[in-house]
């Protein structure tokens, strides 16, 4: 190989690599800035829905229950609140990430996490207040699964379906179900 | 210091050489994300973030960067920038991030950004070329917000999300061939009074002229 073609290329890559390294250090020092502890977001997002304080994490392991996993579960120190991070595969396997509370066998509250990009008709699900409609429901009696999807955005639902099925199934068999809930 | 070279940078993205209305660049994020004016003033913040830190590094390494591998150098200087600006917004603002992360990633390949890296930042002093960034950027911003206000106005019935009241919503204004007919009408209009002004401008110069002989003259 021609020596000035070899010099100039090496001469490329170095420069390429150094501007490539150089921005992974910056990139570092930004991460460690605006980094985001998923456990301590997900105790401040169960503290801010509920009013109740949560000092530590029951389950930050998580269990797959189906197409659905239970990402966080905590009960709240005076024990009347069972808060769950659930999320369940939807359109093409993007997740759809809910928060649910149950209270006395019954679901007070839910809401909506993160969701992927890949679930483009979600706010159909949104307005159709799909994940809404649980809240009310007696867990020991509950099949999320059987609910209807809505039309038009029948991948993105059955994310939000299989999330609260996971958290339903799971509070069914660790906490309280037909038999001692 | 040129002083002139500064007001013709700082003016020139603004109005001249308008990156949305008058070069017709970054069409994709103009339709895209100015379905309401937050939207499309977020965007145009981001994109300006980028514009000018991108800018000025490319100028610092104008010296260095190999012809053969800028273009690999500025994608990897502009995808730095625009990765710093994804972990601002969703550690400080996760409701934006939510509603607009695709378009923000799409900032690496925005034409804006790599044609200002490669015309202007790669031979020109840094100085000048973050000056060029601020008025791309700001040149930038103010149409999308332009255009975000008529396409929220029509499609929401609203401006800046507050409703007015008694207002028609119109079907289908949101959708992007809305977007696309109120685009080309605004960039139309903002030719037609850049025209206009130039014209106006052309006439007082030359009224003006036959003065300016006779100073020659007397002179």
């Amino acid at each position: 190989m021609d020596k000035t073609k070899f010099r100039s290329m090496l001469q490329g890559v170095l420069v390429l690599a150094a501007i490539a390294l150089c921005s992974g250090l910056l990139l570092g020092f930004f991460n460690m800035i605006t980094y985001v502890d998923p456990l301590q977001s997900a105790y401040d997002r169960f503290s801010e829905d509920t009013g109740a304080t949560f000092s530590k994490m029951t389950d930050a392991e998580g269990q797959t229950i189906g197409d659905g996993k239970v990402v966080y579960y905590a009960v709240s120190d005076d024990g009347q609140v069972h808060a769950f991070l659930a999320e369940g595969k939807g359109f093409q396997g993007g997740t759809v990430q809910v928060y649910l509370y149950v209270q006395d066998g019954v679901i007070s509250k839910a809401g909506y996490g993160e969701v992927d990009t890949s679930q483009t008709y979600i706010d159909r699900v949104k307005d159709a207040k799909l994940l809404e409609s649980f809240v009310g429901s007696e867990v020991s009696s509950l099949n999320a699964l059987s609910a209807d999807t809505v039309s038009g955005a029948t991948g993105s639902s059955k994310g939000v379906l299989n999330a609260v099925n996971a958290a339903v199934e799971y509070y069914k068999e660790h906490v309280g179900g037909e038999n001692n809930g | 210091m040129d002083k002139r070279k500064i007001k013709e940078t700082l003016l020139g993205g603004l109005i001249k050489n308008n990156p949305t209305f008058v070069l017709v660049l970054g069409t994709c994020p103009t339709i895209a994300m100015t379905t309401s004016l937050f939207q499309a003033f977020a965007m145009g913040v981001a994109t300006t973030f980028v514009l000018i830190f991108s800018n000025l590094f490319v100028s610092l390494l104008r010296g260095v960067i190999p012809d053969k591998v800028r273009i690999p150098c500025y994608i990897v200087i502009i995808s730095t920038f625009v990765i710093i600006v994804q972990m601002v917004m969703r550690r400080f603002l996760p409701e934006l991030y939510t509603t607009m992360q695709a378009f923000i990633a799409l900032i690496v390949v925005n034409c804006i950004i790599l044609a200002r890296a490669e015309s202007f930042a790669s031979c020109n002093k840094p100085l000048y070329s973050m000056l060029d960034g601020v008025s791309m950027g700001l040149g930038f911003t103010c149409a999308l917000c332009l255009i975000g206000i008529v396409r929220e106005f029509f499609a929401g019935g609203s401006f800046a999300g507050f409703a007015i009241p008694g207002f028609p919503v119109m079907q289908g204004a949101g959708a992007s061939a809305f977007g696309f007919i109120t685009f080309g009408c605004m960039m139309a209009l903002f030719n037609f009074v850049m025209q206009k002004i130039n014209e106006r401008k052309e006439r007082i110069k030359r009224s003006v002229l036959p003065l300016a002989d006779q100073l020659e003259e007397v002179k």
